[in-house]
């Protein structure tokens, strides 16, 4: 008997199922829906398992067999360019090592450095970070102010639809599809930072976050696109954030203002962590401190 | 079903549930008892093993995912007798007190030593984020690493 709380193997009650649940390596992305699509209710993918081995600290149970996609080489793979597809399995340390630098990519590559630790940066993965239902999702915001399309695979082929309508609807979507890859658009001239704030320098989840992707002109802002992570249940664009920085010139009062107009427009959940107004209230700091990187 | 597992460059053999965490794999089927838990979150860093090059925070990875993959802990590090340089200047220095967080802190300062053999010392500061000492303060593993760095380990 070891240390800590009782894993999948030794607590029978934590699966929904007779005996502690198994692991299917697939071999193709064809075969993981497959075999997903067969399992139903009863099967989940598993990429870097770091959120599913934590099941029994959620009182969450497990399912019977989760289907390892680790090993698909389409899955790791990051094809540069415009657009930037980045495989599903792509681990927040492939992701950090892209470039430097504040281009279209910058945001999402502050965000995969900067996240958690090198234990779980080396570990967690892309679709990990969007299939996974929780708030404070680093890459999730850089990813919406990029205006990215997930790439998924099902029984019915393969299609692409907008993150955000993804992440809206990942309580039902359909039995066997996995997540293939993520395409990023990524033109020349585009400029992008993220910003998070935690309690303590690094380590933990962010309060709250921000991406801002910018076409600039001159300085002036042409297009501006704002996401913000941690504040409600669920990340999304900014369109008052988006409309405040608009026509403007790129500076720190413009996304002060920014953030004012975010907390606005936002309904803040509360936490442990932080309260609601808490998360709020640093939105115009975290906007201006994003908006410095990019002038 | 028995599975196959490559630790230290050694073959092991192991029957247990595909889903078991490698911690307890290493301390409990195989006697590697170098590899310690402490939060079972993921969180403290006591447990972190190297696979295919990678810092994984084994109590939270599945025995399924290492299967195939070269596993390596703090057992591994030095040669017949004698401690790797890394343990050398983490000993002289000072660094271990306790020693809960050691094995942990040894794996991923190896994998930092082997990305970036000459980190500046913001760069170990930021890879020990994950690794909680309750003695130390840091100061003085700090001090080993960028005296590795430098060739002067002890």
């Amino acid at each position: 008997m070891g240390v800590g709380p009782p894993d999948a193997t030794q607590r029978p009650e934590m699966t929904a199922h007779a005996g502690p649940p198994d692991l299917y390596r697939a071999s193709s992305v064809e075969d993981a829906v497959e075999e997903l699509a067969r399992l139903g209710p009863d099967g989940e993918a598993l990429a870097g398992a770091t959120w599913v081995m934590r099941a029994p600290i959620r009182h969450e149970r497990f399912r019977r067999r989760y289907v390892s996609l680790g090993g698909i080489e389409e899955l790791t793979r990051i094809d540069p360019g415009d657009p930037t597809v980045v495989g599903a399995l792509a681990t927040h340390t492939a992701i950090a090592a892209l470039e430097t630098g504040n281009g279209p990519l910058g945001s999402l590559i502050e965000a995969a450095r900067t996240s958690a630790f090198l234990a779980i940066r080396d570990t967690a993965t892309l679709a990990g970070n969007i299939c996974t239902v929780f708030p404070e999702a680093d890459l999730v915001p850089p990813l919406l102010a990029s205006e990215a399309q997930v790439d998924v695979a099902s029984p019915a082929g393969r299609e692409s639809l907008e993150l955000g309508e993804y992440l809206v609807s990942r309580g039902a979507r359909p039995a066997g599809e996995v997540v293939v890859s993520v395409t990023v658009p990524a033109p020349a001239g585009r400029r992008s930072a993220y910003e998070r704030l935690t309690v303590r320098g690094s380590g933990e989840f962010p309060l709250a976050c921000v991406a801002v992707s910018v076409d600039l002109d001159d300085g002036m802002v042409r297009e501006a696109r704002v996401a913000v992570g941690s504040v409600e249940e669920i990340p999304r664009r900014s369109a008052a954030a988006e409309a405040a920085l608009q026509g403007r010139l790129l500076d720190v009062r413009a996304a002060e203002q920014g953030g004012l107009a975010a907390a606005g427009e936002l309904t803040a959940r509360e936490g442990l962590d932080a309260p609601g107004w808490y998360r709020l209230a640093v939105l115009p700091a975290l906007l201006a401190r994003a908006a410095a990187r990019l002038v | 079903m028995p599975m196959q597992l490559q630790i230290n460059g050694r073959q092991y053999e192991v029957d247990v549930p595909s889903l078991k965490p490698l911690a307890r794999v290493l301390r409990e089927d195989l006697g590697l008892m170098g590899t310690k838990i402490g939060c079972y979150e993921g969180r403290c860093g006591s447990c972190n093993v190297l696979v295919d090059g990678l810092v994984v925070a084994s109590c939270l990875f599945p025995l399924g995912l290492a299967e195939g993959a070269a596993i390596r802990t703090v057992e591994g590090l030095g040669g017949e007798g004698a401690l790797a340089p890394l343990q050398e200047a983490i000993l002289s220095h000072g660094g271990v007190q306790c020693g809960i967080c050691t094995p942990g802190i040894l794996m991923t300062l190896t994998a930092l030593l082997e990305r970036s053999p000459s980190p500046a010392e913001q760069e170990v500061r930021e890879a020990l984020v994950g690794n909680l000492c309750r003695c130390t303060g840091y100061h003085k593993i700090v001090g080993a690493v960028l005296a590795v760095a430098a060739g002067r380990p002890a």
